[in-house]
């Protein structure tokens, strides 16, 4: 359901970069989405469609670059994936601490014809 | 930050760089709302947990374990009054509903609107209840100085493993229904390994709204934090 509110929100600022840069037409978006924000591509790619209609960015591609979310092992100095029963570095089993990786929610760049 | 690569070419396909979060408008608008509550000198806190963990029951026990600080309320709902209706009772000097309609979160422009209906100059404290949700409020700034998220006893002791960012987001967490931790099998030292390798920070207050333990230390601390704003 926040798929909705953040493609609103993402689409005003397509719009407004498009507009500003002399765009005709937008061809494709490119988001880098974070596996922290619990952003759904499917839900995202749908409001997407839904959202753009009538708008400079109808029929444009939305293409989704994900990043993992990962924990820092101090002891081994090596950043790691989380398993599914706890967060302890698979090679020493030692608690790690969560990294900065994967809470990316941007809009890194879009195609456009001037 | 914006920049346009290959602004010199006058028509044809161009690669525009934007880099801008997807939150950018709504980050504008938390900001304007945290600067009317600093002029104010009012502490405000985001509070997220699960439907029944008892973000509506700690409001009403905090009324009364912060001493004479005023204390107002954003009440972030599907539907329905009911819980400004408790706060008030429980003392609260002002509250304010917000009716989501079926959004599952609050977002910034929604707090703004609260603000404009009350009155901060005769508030302390301002708690905003978020909607009843552990994933979808964690990524909308609404212009608070805290994130406060409770987590009842009885939901489990895996739950940051399920939803790890609002632990990690969290400034201070709450684990509520205390009393009832030995016949739910939550097991502390597990929920407290989770917890610290996603925020090793975020001081945790053990309570009970039923009983009232542990309720008069969160109230001290909150204090401490409104201090700070001052």
């Amino acid at each position: 359901m926040h798929e909705l509110s953040i493609m609103a929100q993402l689409l005003d600022t397509v719009e407004a970069e498009a507009r500003r840069a002399g765009a005709s037409r937008v061809r494709s978006v490119n988001l880098v989405v974070g596996e922290r924000t619990s952003f759904v591509d499917d839900a995202l790619l749908f409001y997407f469609d839904t959202l753009t209609a009538g708008r400079l960015s109808e029929g444009a591609r939305l293409h989704i670059r994900r990043t993992p979310m990962r924990f820092h092992c101090a002891a081994c100095d090596e950043a790691y994936r989380p398993g599914t029963a706890h967060f302890r570095c698979p090679r020493c089993g030692q608690p790690g601490q969560l990294s900065s990786d994967g809470n990316e929610l941007l809009i890194e760049s879009m195609e456009i014809d001037i | 930050m914006t920049n346009y690569a290959g602004l010199g070419a006058a028509h044809g396909i161009q690669n525009v760089k934007v880099v801008k979060s997807l939150l950018a408008n709504n980050d504008l608008v938390a900001a304007e709302n945290r600067a009317r509550l600093d002029a104010a000198g009012v502490l405000a806190i985001n509070l997220m947990a699960s439907p029944g963990a008892g973000k509506t029951s700690l409001i009403s026990r905090l009324v009364g374990a912060v001493g004479t600080a005023r204390l107002g309320v954003i009440e972030g709902d599907l539907a329905g009054s009911i819980d400004t209706e408790k706060v008030l009772a429980a003392g609260a000097a002002d509250a304010v509903q917000i009716n989501t309609g079926g959004t599952c979160h609050l977002e910034a422009s929604m707090i703004r609107q609260a603000l404009d209906s009350l009155d901060l100059a005769a508030l302390d404290l301002l708690v905003i209840e978020n909607v009843g949700n552990l994933i979808c409020p964690t990524h909308w700034a609404l212009g608070e100085h805290l994130k406060l998220c409770v987590l009842s006893t009885a939901e489990g002791h895996d739950k940051p493993l399920k939803y790890p960012e609002i632990f990690a987001v969290s400034d201070v967490i709450v684990v509520n229904k205390i009393d009832l931790i030995e016949l739910v099998d939550f097991e502390r030292p597990r929920f407290y390994e989770l917890v610290r390798a996603l925020n090793p920070q975020a001081p945790i207050f053990e309570l009970s709204c039923r009983t009232g333990e542990g309720i008069a230390d969160f109230g001290f601390w909150i204090l401490g934090q409104w201090k700070n704003v001052l």
